[in-house]
């Protein structure tokens, strides 16, 4: 469903990502993990068309994303990590908005169970700058999900939340998968990808530290508990790029 | 005031100074600066050269001049108090949230901060009076009393508001509330009357009645303490000069004094007109209105049309323009529908190519300063844009739809009242200029957005004397205009060849001149195409 081969991005001479593969199948979560830089929100917002890659190829539900934007758009669902929403709509309007957009005949059936799903049903008709940081995201999250995408890529999802939210985002994340959406989530919450993720990625200063399922790296690890291993992993990745660079300076 | 609120002033103005310093530090800067520079070169050297300057043939004498300041300058001062009691809310002294969070939990007294707030303000008025000085034409006297003028009045007109919305405060559940929209409307009757036997009197128009009642004994004691400030202008020697200030210093600090007791009785509202201008604030930052809605909930509209991808777009700009611009919309139809009967009644009708110069500016700078429903104004949402499954030429077209509209109901709005007012408007050039407008409407935006996403920068600019913002809205206006003379020389060289080659009529050099300026219209919007689809968000947002 999301095939990356060989994907840079580079900023002025900066490389932000570098030579970055991957693929995501159906129903399966991908965790993006990574400290700061890492290139985490380059690889997401040049999958679901926001930057250009530099090279390498993006393809989602088999459409590239530089060759076929629109039908690679019409199968994707974004939420970033601060979703800037209209905010002169309402938030049925901006479900009104999303629908006409992706060209849905009959969405209001849809939106309803959304806005029921995301506790938004009393909301409906408020406009949207008087919203808290948390509603807002469950917003950005119905609209993505409105036209159904075969793959959902998250920045940051739970920023925001209250702990009732979480679990219901949780939740929409598994049964989106289930039903057969590809997803990646970014992320630097270790219990998010703990609790949902089939597949992890740690990635460093634009490259691929390590890729693979969850039962990999807790048996590569030795432990039992996965937010240990991660963490583990997360640091003994990143502290020993930090001593190769500090070697190299020296 | 508080030596540490004293030391806080002077390190922000300081900052103030180093940002400007750092901007002067990049070309870009450095360059828009210098633009900006050489824009003030040309007013000056314009001001101050013999006979017709940029003012042209309409430059009075000193005496005329001081005639006018002081008719009208006391009546423009009682308008902007009246407009300030009208409104709600007025611009009482606005706190940002930092401010609270960080003065307001100290220990300082509110009359500190009101206080320091002033040294604030009145540092800020001290560089826009210098500006003033500068610009002022040479009729209005030595720099020193325009500065001194300029800063006392505005320093006047600031807490002139600030009392007049903290009394209205004060005095909000009381039974004198009650009588503000009563001797409002009474007040807008009297206004009605006059226009109404001013349109009727042939020998007698507004300017007169209005000039009967400021030199009226009625007038004179209704305006006096406004009367002050003009004095200030006219003052011919030294000693007038000193004498007005004197009298103009005592109505100020009178004014701050009244400001700080009635504060500590507006405490808790004052909060929440500061919330709800800093919202107003960040909400202009991201290309909102001052004067968006401030409504929580509206019925929802339930579906938005599709119009192959441009309906959704289309729509999201109306609903911006309804709730947010509306009554930026109506403010500007209503100017546009008064700039024909003004302009005739100063003697400079709608003809006078000075006066198309000016309509030009309102229409083509200060309008899409103001009316924003466009790219310019969702460059903070750009990654919506971006990943919607709609191609970027139907994108660009639906962001454009609302705003050229609404600009060609207000330039309509000028044609019909040029066509009233004007003698030499007939009909059939106002359904020339109707036709030609539309397209020249949409090169004017398409040029304005196509650069503002080529090189996207903040709306607002950061404080008075932020030259770089300054430079470049001139430089950006000098370029656009460039373009659309360029495309309107085109247009017409089209016209004038088609004249020559088929002979009598006008009619079909017209529409191939029309055609021309629709097609240029439309190749400046493959350009913005062009511009959405290099846009990169991560690279090129400030």
């Amino acid at each position: 469903m999301i095939k990356v081969t060989n994907f840079s991005k580079q900023y002025k001479g900066f490389t932000a990502v570098k030579k970055l593969s991957f693929s995501v199948e159906p129903g399966q979560i991908l965790g993006l993990l990574g400290p700061n830089g890492a290139g985490k929100t380059t690889t997401l917002r040049t999958l679901c068309g926001i930057i250009p890659p530099s090279s390498g190829s993006l393809l989602v539900a088999g459409h590239n994303v530089v060759e076929e934007p629109i039908a690679a758009k019409r199968n994707l669902g974004y939420i970033p990590d601060d979703p800037r929403l209209f905010d002169t709509m309402t938030v049925w309007e901006h479900l009104a908005f999303m629908a006409a957009a992706y060209r849905l005949a009959d969405f209001e059936k849809d939106a309803e169970a959304l806005l029921t799903s995301f506790e938004l049903t009393h909301k409906r008709d408020t406009l949207v700058h008087n919203l808290s940081r948390g509603m807002r995201q469950k917003v950005a999250i119905a609209c993505a999900f409105l036209h159904d995408p075969k793959v959902i890529l998250f920045d940051e999802p739970l920023t925001g939340l209250d702990p009732q939210g979480i679990r219901g985002i949780q939740q929409a994340i598994r049964e989106r998968a289930q039903a057969g959406a590809a997803i990646i989530i970014s992320s630097h919450l270790l219990s998010l990808f703990e609790n949902l993720c089939t597949h992890i990625m740690v990635l460093n200063l634009g490259e691929c530290r390590r890729f693979g399922t969850m039962e990999d790296l807790l048996s590569e690890v030795g432990h039992s508990d996965s937010t240990s291993a991660l963490e583990e992993v997360y640091f003994s990745i990143t502290q020993a790029q930090e001593q190769t660079s500090e070697t190299a300076a020296a | 005031m508080d030596p540490a609120l004293r030391q806080l002033l002077i390190l922000r103005l300081r900052g103030g100074l180093r940002q400007r310093l750092l901007q002067l530090a990049s070309v870009r800067g450095l360059l828009f600066s210098l633009a900006f520079g050489a824009i003030v070169w040309f007013l000056i050297a314009s001001n101050s050269s013999a006979g017709a300057g940029l003012f042209g043939s309409a430059v009075l004498d000193r005496q005329a001049f001081g005639e006018q300041i002081m008719t009208f300058m006391p009546l423009s001062m009682l308008g902007l108090s009246l407009l300030t009691v009208v409104m709600t809310t007025g611009p009482t002294f606005h706190f940002s949230p930092n401010e609270i969070n960080f003065l307001f939990t100290g220990p300082f007294r509110r009359r500190d901060l009101i206080v320091y707030k002033f040294g604030a303000y009145v540092a800020g008025v001290a560089l826009t009076s210098a500006f003033i000085t500068i610009i002022a034409p040479p009729q209005t006297g030595s720099a020193l009393s325009v500065f001194m003028a300029s800063l006392l009045t505005l320093v006047f007109v600031q807490l002139n508001s600030a009392v007049i919305s903290m009394s209205g405060h004060a005095l909000d559940g009381t039974r004198l509330a009650k009588v503000k929209w009563p001797v409002i409307a009474l007040l807008g009757a009297v206004a009605a009357v006059a226009v109404v036997f001013a349109w009727a009197a042939p020998d007698r128009g507004i300017f007169d009645l209005l000039s009967e009642f400021r030199h009226s004994w009625l007038g004179t004691i209704v305006l006096i303490p406004y009367i002050v400030f003009a004095e200030l202008f006219v003052a011919t020697s030294i000693s007038q000069l000193a004498l007005w200030a004197l009298i103009a210093v005592i109505i100020n600090v009178a004014l701050l004094r009244a400001a700080i007791i009635l504060d500590e009785r507006t405490t808790d509202r004052s909060l929440a007109e500061n919330a709800r201008l800093s919202n107003r604030w960040e909400r202009i930052k991201q290309g909102g209105s001052f004067f968006a809605t401030e409504r929580t909930e509206v019925r929802s509209i339930r579906r938005a049309p599709i119009v192959g991808g441009l309906g959704p777009i289309a729509w999201r700009q109306a609903l911006n323009a309804l709730r947010n611009s509306f009554k930026i919309i109506i403010i500007f139809t209503g100017l546009a529908a008064c700039i024909a009967p003004i302009s005739l009644a100063l003697g400079a009708p709608v003809t006078d190519a000075y006066t198309v110069m000016i309509i030009y500016v309102f229409f083509a700078f200060i309008l899409p300063r103001n009316l924003v429903c466009d790219f310019r104004g969702d460059l903070s949402r750009m990654e919506i844009y971006k990943t919607l499954p709609i191609a970027p030429w139907r994108i660009c077209a639906g962001q454009l739809v609302v705003q050229v509209l609404l600009a060609y109901v207000i330039a309509l709005t000028i044609i019909a009242s040029a066509l009233v007012f004007e003698n030499s408007v007939t009909t059939q050039v106002a359904l020339a200029l109707a036709a030609f407008a539309l397209p020249l409407t949409l090169l004017i935006y398409a040029v304005e957005n196509t650069v503002h996403l080529l090189f996207p920068i903040k709306l607002v600019a950061m404080g008075r004397a932020d030259f770089e913002f300054l430079g470049r809205a001139i430089v950006e206006f000098i370029a656009k205009t460039i373009f659309v003379f360029a495309a309107m020389a085109a247009s017409g060289a089209v016209g004038l060849v088609t004249f020559k080659m088929t002979g009598t009529t006008l009619v079909l050099p017209g529409f191939a001149s029309w055609l021309t300026l629709t097609l240029i219209g439309f190749l400046t919007l493959v350009a913005l195409q062009y511009a959405f689809r290099r846009f990169a968000v991560a690279e090129t947002i400030e």
